[in-house]
């Protein structure tokens, strides 16, 4: 898949898996396994970045006897999901435009 | 590997990064570990699950800007003595033309790649323009030997024929030569990066 459109979908899987309730790495990781395998490196970088864009907030909280770091989405991150499904039937009408084209060659 | 050796590679593989950000990345993968372990795994399968940590170092370094691993390379980690002012001063002569060499040679280095890949350009626009201007004066000149005519026609046909082999071996060297641009720059990334631990 093209990078910048892979990085874009990514961002909002991440949302959309703390939509519900916070949630911490490990478990973010587990939740889109069966859809598709994220690395923790890459669950990382997409963690900084929509932090740094305010889509979502860090706090650390006890458990177990050590620290872990939930991830809360904020307004602004769920505005980002309302967003993504208007974009996505866009992408849908774009998708059956580019096939129709290849049925016509074939 | 157990979970100490893990993050213990990881550390020495990412000196060269800001360190609040190394910390930082190191709590994720031990809270990443941690969590695997009480979800059932032994500490060696967790950190199996992380993949290699080479990959890990890789990748991170190819994801931060140069300009970040630099900037963290030049901040001094203490406050410089006066006697290191004065002699990084005085040697300014010699190390600050030792740096615009080394500047010199990795633009020059740049240059004579993509100048080649320039110049097979140039020859491609050539034998496309004499390919064109061959076939057509063949075909336009009317008046002149109708062997004349032929002659060009057919060298312009052989033109184009080059040109179009030619366009693929461009196309190819452009392709390498990003791809190299790439690499070299990723080497010189790697050069400030993890070669504190070595010293």
């Amino acid at each position: 898949m093209d990078n910048q459109m892979k990085r874009g979908l990514l961002d909002v899987c991440v949302l959309a898996a703390i939509k519900d309730q916070d949630s911490y790495g490990y478990q973010i990781i587990k939740d889109m396994k069966p859809y598709m395998a994220l690395s923790e490196s890459t669950l990382y970088t997409i963690l900084k970045r929509l932090e740094a864009a305010e889509l979502l907030t860090v706090r650390s909280a006890e458990h177990g006897g050590r620290l872990r770091k939930y991830y809360h989405i904020t307004d602004a991150g769920r505005r980002r999901l309302r967003e993504f499904k208007v974009e996505w039937r866009e992408i849908i009408s774009l998708y059956q435009f580019i096939t129709r084209e290849e049925d016509d060659n074939v | 590997m157990y979970k100490r050796e893990f993050l213990a590679r990881l550390r020495e593989g990412l000196s060269g990064l800001p360190w609040d950000d190394v910390a930082e990345r190191l709590n994720f993968f031990s809270e990443s570990i941690d969590d695997r372990m009480e979800d059932g795994l032994t500490e060696e399968e967790a950190v199996e699950e992380l993949g290699p940590v080479e990959e890990i170092i890789a990748q991170i370094i190819a994801e931060t800007p140069l300009t970040r691993i630099v900037r963290e390379k030049v901040r001094p980690k203490r406050r410089m003595q006066p006697w290191e002012i004065v002699l990084l001063v005085l040697g300014s002569p010699l190390w600050l033309a030792l740096l615009i060499a080394a500047f010199a040679v990795v633009i020059s280095v740049y240059a004579v790649l993509w100048s080649l890949v320039l110049s097979l350009w140039a020859v491609e626009a050539a034998l496309t323009v004499s390919a064109l201007a061959a076939a057509a004066s063949g075909i336009l000149l009317f008046g002149h030997g109708g062997l004349l005519r032929l002659t060009l026609f057919s060298g312009g046909s052989v033109l184009a024929g080059l040109s179009i082999f030619l366009f693929f071996g461009s196309r190819a060297a452009t392709r390498g030569a990003a791809w190299l641009t790439k690499r070299i720059a990723q080497w010189i990334k790697s050069l400030f990066v993890g070669k504190e631990s070595a010293i």
